[in-house]
This record gives C-alpha cells, sequence and structure tokens, in this order.
C-alpha cells in the first residue's frame, strides 16, 4: 500500500510543536515511521515519544503548584 | 467578601470540531453518520454527568445541529429541571447536513457569513430553538460575535442578555499554530466579561448609550502571559487544552498547571472589587473516543473529570459560586460600573521565569505593561475609537476582527530589533555622560493598589549604573477612570552623586495594524504643539524629526484607526519631540526629554482620543 495513515494515535510532530505548530504526522507502516508533511523530522513511535518529553524543557514550573502570586522567593 | 464565579458551558455538538477529521480519516467526509451522531451526543451526557456529579450547574448552549435531534432536547428539559441548568443556544455548531442543505457552504464561523446570512442564520435558528422548547433564549455565543450581529440579536431577540463574544487573544498566533488553516483572528479584547459596546464587540461600552445590551464573557479564561506569548490553545481553563500543550507529566498523568490557572485567575478578586471569574467552555470533540493526538481518552477523560472535581472542590469550600450564564449577566450588571476598569497583575505560572505583567481593560483602551521591561507599556489597543469594523463577507474584514493596536511588541517588535530600526513600545532612557540605558532593561516587579478612581502600579526601584554614578529610580504607572490616559511618573530616589543630574528620554514608538506586517503610514500626521514654534509632519517615510523646548504637547493622528494619541509631561526642562520612520522601520515616535536630579519627578500623560 503507497498511502499513509493516521497511527495508533494521532501525534503531532515534535520538531513543529517546538516552533508552536501543531501539525499532525502521517505514518508509514512499511517503514514503521512516523513523517511531518511540513518538516523534515521522520521518526519511531519510541522517538517522538521522547522528543515530546524533549519539548516540554521549557515548562520548567510545570509541576510546581503556586499558592501565592505576589510572592516571587523560591 | 471575595467572590469567584464559574460559568460551566456544555454544547451538543452533532458535527464536533476535529471529530470528522480525527474518526473519519481514511473515508470520505459524511457529517450524518450515525456513528458521529451517537458518540457527540455520548460526550455531551458525559461532560454533563461530570458537571453534576461535582455539584456544578452549567449552561447548555444547544447548537443548530442538536435541535434536530429529539434525544438532544429532552436532555436539555430534563436537566434544566432537574440541575438548573440554562438552556441556551450557540451559534457555534452550525455543520450539519440539515444545515448545508439549506446554505450551500461549509463556512460555520458566523462572524464570517455576509450580515444577510448572519440575519438569516439566527432568526432560523432562534426560530427552531423557540419551536423546541417554547422559548426564546436568554445566552447566546460564538467564539465572536461581531457588533452588527449582536445589535441584530439585541433587536430581534431582547431577551438575550449574555453571549459568548470572543476568545482573548486568538489571532496570528493560532492561526500559525495552525499551519495556517485556522482562522479565527481575533487578538485584541477583554479577558475577563464586559460589556461590548454598539460600535465594537472588543471596546466595551463607556455608557448607557453606547451599551450593546449584553453582558459578554471570553471564551474561556485564558494564561494572560501564555497566550499573549505563544498558542492560545495551549493554556487555558479548558483541560484538553493543557494536554494540547503537554502540559502534564506523561507517567503520572498530572496536571497542576490547570489549577494554577484557575487559583490565579480566583486571586486576580483583590485587583477588582472582590470579584473574580472563569469560565469552562469544552466541545466535545475534545473527548473523542479515538484521543486527541497524543492523549488517549482515557487522559482526555480524566483531566475534564478533574477539572470538574477542583470547580466542585471550591463550591464545596465556599470559594466559588457556580452560575449560570444569564445569572452571571444578572450578576456583572449590578456589580459593575462602566467605567470601572478590570485589572490583572499576572505572574508567570508555568515557565518558571518569575516575569510578571499587569493588563488593564476599560472602555477607553486595553493596555499590557511589562515589569519585566522596566514597567514599559507592550501592548495598547486604543478602545476609545470605539472603531467601526464590520468583518464577514462582503466587507473589507472578512475574518480579521482583531481590535487593532498601537502597541504590540510580539508582532512589531518591542526593544529589541534585529540590526536597525525601532520596534513598538512605550518606555523611557536614561542618559549620563553619553552613556544611555532603557528601562526595559531594568527588571523588576509591581504592587498593586487603588485610590478611589485610580489603579496604580507602584514599581520596586531600581539602579542604573553608569560610569561614575549610580542612579535609583522608581516608576509608578496611574490609570485615573474615565480619563482615557495612562500617568508614569519616574522619581529618583537617590543619586551617588547629589549634585549630578541625568537626561531623561521618555518616548512611545507605535504604529498601527493587527498582524505582524506593516502598513501604509502615509495617512499618519505627527505633530508639536508649541505656540509659534508648532509642527505638522505628514508622513513621508523620510526619517524626520521635529521638536521644541516646552512643547505643550506632541501627537500622531493615526486615521485608519481614528485614534489620536499624544504625550503630556510636567518636569524639569522638558523638549517634546515626535520622529517620523522610514521604510525598514515604519513607525513613529513621540516624546519628551527632561532632566532629573536627586527627589526629583518626571511625569509624562499618554492620552488616547477619538480622531474622525
Amino acid at each position: 500500500m503507497a498511502q499513509a495513515g493516521k497511527g495508533r494515535l494521532n501525534y503531532r510532530c515534535p520538531s513543529c510543536f517546538m516552533r508552536d505548530l501543531d501539525i499532525d504526522m502521517f505514518y508509514d507502516k512499511e517503514r514503521g515511521e512516523y513523517y511531518c508533511l511540513r518538516c523534515q523530522y521522520v521518526g519511531t513511535e519510541e522517538d517522538v515519544l521522547q522528543k515530546n518529553e524533549m519539548a516540554r524543557f521549557r515548562y520548567r514550573a510545570m509541576r510546581k503548584r503556586f499558592t501565592d502570586f505576589e510572592d516571587f522567593s523560591d | 467578601m471575595e467572590q469567584f464565579i464559574v460559568n460551566i458551558i456544555h454544547r451538543p455538538e452533532m458535527v464536533p470540531e476535529y471529530a470528522e477529521k480525527v474518526t473519519g480519516q481514511g473515508k470520505a467526509e459524511d457529517i450524518g453518520r450515525k456513528a458521529l451522531l451517537t458518540e457527540s451526543l455520548d460526550i455531551f451526557k458525559t461532560q454533563q454527568d461530570c458537571a453534576h456529579r461535582h455539584g456544578l450547574k452549567t449552561t447548555i448552549q444547544m447548537t443548530y445541529a442538536s435541535l434536530f435531534n429529539d434525544e438532544a432536547v429532552a436532555l436539555a428539559k430534563e436537566h434544566h429541571e432537574r440541575y438548573g441548568d440554562e438552556i441556551a443556544l450557540s451559534l457555534l455548531g452550525l455543520p450539519c447536513e440539515e444545515f448545508r442543505k439549506k446554505y450551500n457552504t461549509k463556512d460555520f464561523c458566523i462572524w464570517m457569513f455576509s450580515m444577510e446570512d448572519k440575519k438569516a442564520i439566527v432568526r432560523d435558528v432562534f426560530g427552531k430553538f423557540h419551536d423546541r422548547f417554547g422559548f426564546y433564549p436568554e445566552s447566546t455565543g460564538s467564539y465572536y460575535l461581531d457588533a452588527e450581529l449582536i445589535n441584530f440579536i439585541k433587536a430581534e431577540y431582547p431577551q438575550v442578555k449574555c453571549a459568548v463574544a470572543t476568545c482573548w487573544e486568538e489571532g496570528p498566533k493560532a492561526y500559525h499554530t495552525c499551519n495556517n488553516s485556522w482562522y479565527t483572528l481575533m487578538d485584541g479584547g477583554p479577558w475577563a466579561p464586559w460589556i461590548p459596546s454598539k460600535q465594537n464587540t472588543h471596546a466595551p461600552a463607556a455608557n448607557a448609550e453606547e451599551d450593546s445590551g449584553i453582558v459578554a464573557i471570553p471564551h474561556l479564561s485564558r494564561d494572560l502571559l501564555a497566550c499573549y506569548d505563544g498558542n492560545g490553545s495551549n493554556f487555558g481553563t479548558h483541560p484538553q487544552n493543557v494536554l494540547r500543550g503537554m502540559i502534564y507529566d506523561t507517567s503520572t498523568w498530572e496536571f497542576p498547571y490547570l489549577y494554577n490557572l484557575i487559583d490565579q485567575y480566583r486571586a486576580l478578586a483583590k485587583y477588582n472589587d472582590g470579584y473574580a471569574y472563569n469560565m469552562m467552555f469544552v466541545g466535545p470533540g475534545w473527548m473523542n473516543k479515538m484521543g486527541r493526538w497524543e492523549a488517549p481518552y482515557e487522559l482526555l477523560l480524566k483531566s475534564y473529570e478533574e477539572g470538574c472535581a477542583y470547580y466542585g472542590e471550591l463550591k464545596r469550600q465556599g470559594k466559588l459560586t457556580d452560575m449560570t450564564m444569564s445569572e452571571f449577566a444578572d450578576y456583572y450588571r449590578a456589580k459593575k460600573g462602566y467605567t470601572v476598569p478590570e485589572c490583572a497583575l499576572w505572574r508567570d505560572i508555568l515557565y518558571g521565569s518569575k516575569k510578571q505583567l499587569f493588563w488593564y481593560c476599560d472602555p477607553y483602551m486595553r493596555a499590557c505593561v511589562n515589569m519585566d521591561q522596566g514597567g514599559a507599556l507592550v501592548d495598547l489597543r486604543p478602545y476609545v475609537a470605539k472603531l467601526e469594523w464590520p468583518v464577514g463577507i462582503g466587507t473589507k474584514h472578512v475574518q480579521d476582527a482583531s481590535y487593532p493596536f498601537l502597541i504590540q511588541e510580539k508582532y512589531r517588535a518591542g526593544y529589541f530589533t534585529h540590526y536597525a530600526g525601532e520596534g513598538t513600545v512605550r518606555s523611557a532612557k536614561l542618559r549620563y555622560r553619553g552613556e544611555e540605558v532603557d528601562l526595559c532593561l531594568c527588571r523588576t516587579k509591581a504592587h498593586f493598589e487603588r485610590e478611589g478612581g485610580e489603579r496604580r502600579l507602584t514599581l520596586d526601584p531600581v539602579t542604573v549604573e553608569f560610569d561614575g554614578l549610580s542612579v535609583t529610580l522608581q516608576t509608578v504607572i496611574a490609570f485615573p477612570e474615565g480619563e482615557s490616559c495612562i500617568r508614569y511618573e519616574r522619581r529618583v530616589l537617590s543619586m551617588s552623586d547629589p549634585d549630578a543630574q541625568v537626561q531623561i528620554d521618555e518616548y512611545m514608538v507605535g504604529c498601527y495594524g493587527t498582524t505582524e506586517y506593516p502598513e501604509d503610514m502615509t495617512s499618519l500626521t505627527l505633530r508639536v504643539d508649541a505656540g509659534e514654534d508648532s509642527v505638522a509632519l505628514p508622513y513621508e517615510y523620510k526619517c524626520r524629526e521635529a521638536g521644541a523646548d516646552g512643547a505643550a504637547r506632541v501627537s500622531c493622528d493615526v486615521p485608519p484607526i481614528k485614534t489620536r494619541v499624544s504625550m503630556t509631561c510636567e518636569g524639569r526642562q522638558p523638549r517634546g519631540y515626535v520622529r517620523e520612520g522610514y521604510a525598514f522601520s515604519p513607525m513613529f515616535a513621540l516624546g519628551y526629554t527632561g532632566t532629573l536630579r536627586e527627589k526629583e519627578v518626571f511625569t509624562t500623560w499618554l492620552k488616547l482620543e477619538k480622531a474622525d
């Protein structure tokens, strides 16, 4: 089959996500890889998940719970 | 006593946005598929169940498609009876076989239709609603409702008192995030409820004459820092938007950010006479059984369940009041006067930066002050112009519903530019013996206070180091209610040499537009008012400058947005100036220079006026 489809989940391109672009990726069953239509990213599901973790680097306070929004002490 | 209000809104959307694209991948489009309709209604039932189990009432916004579905209508009636939910009417969710057959279009955003079609659709949808329920709704909405449409709805259906009328900062950034395929261009509006003017939905009414007759609420309560910089659809009180932003721990599926966001909104009561507001409005497409992007259905469901649980817990603790939209409209009308501003001192709760912004909105302006840039004004929308800006097919703005800016540091650069030119910002520079420091580079924090009708920010003092001189300076920024101006006071608290004096340059670099791209500046006129030394400079991209000692006022008329922006000044040796830009820097600048000594104050007023 020549045409690609969607994978088990509908992964976005992690490379584009890091530049604030939500682009669905398509899955090439024969090669077992996801690929982006817009940029040059290609990767397995494992690689996508790993890169998605990397994309969270900017959310340094993602796990923190704030109680006082004017308290800037650490 | 502080009061935190939440509106929880559900819509039985029979053909949810996204769902057809997701579940129907690899199939020819069929929006009448039974599986799609059944799943959509199931999601609506799940959402309603989540809210009710946590003791929260909802506003059910019936969609056009759902009015053809007996089960959806019966559910709405039952939940109204049993839980006190309001039965309202959304102008989202138009797509269905009946709509497409009747209107022969795939358009689905009500504000983008021609005015003729808007009227026909509204009459059709409201009529159908009346047929099914025997009354007309009191609440309605869409992602955006333009002023002409609101005026029409209010004239035809005067009982309507509340509407979802904009998405905060959903504009070019959202468009880009969707690979330039999602045309919700509606930047520049209020982030919290407001009374829209008859002339422009985004601009709040200044008086009863301008009052459109409804209370508007924003679609979602959004992160006032993250959404300003990034994709709005990742940072709002929409639990699945938080997942869209990947702001959760993949090993635990925990997402404290959502609760920080809700709590920071609660904390805004401090700046708004004890009142704060949230709304949650999740379309069923976001709880698709197939999952959404990398989030499986179980995580989507968990996020919605726990979002409702958090609001429910706050309610049990007496910290939250759940209202329907129409109940909220009555509450808001009783609570707020026309000129009372909405204020939000907002901090970063996601990136760990300690960055702090202040947002201000009243009938004359929306403004953003950035404490990470020494209190510089980084976004300014001149609502005072009440710009008539029709949108939709047949107008000059088919899609672009944004309220134009005079300053927007993200789209038209702020302090930092590449190589040449200037970016839009309103700040000040200090100069001493050939050295220059822009306060944009002095990071600080602000403290809010209200005195009578004036809202004021007092910034922590900053110390500017020159070669041989240290200057400790404090900035106070005031917003006098109803005066359409911002006052900046720069106070020199101390100098290492008490006899020294520094030069101050209070400036504003501006332009106009709704996007990142430059507009034609040739209709603008810069002016220095100084009696016989007055100068008028028509904008010709010639990089000219004019100024006068003791100028009474400097200003720029911006006819495309019917606005005059001006500065006046009080201080030692004031000299007003204006500066024209050039092709590579299509901006204008206004400002005053003067001198400051220890314990002295230099004060400027930035005023916005309507200029026809």
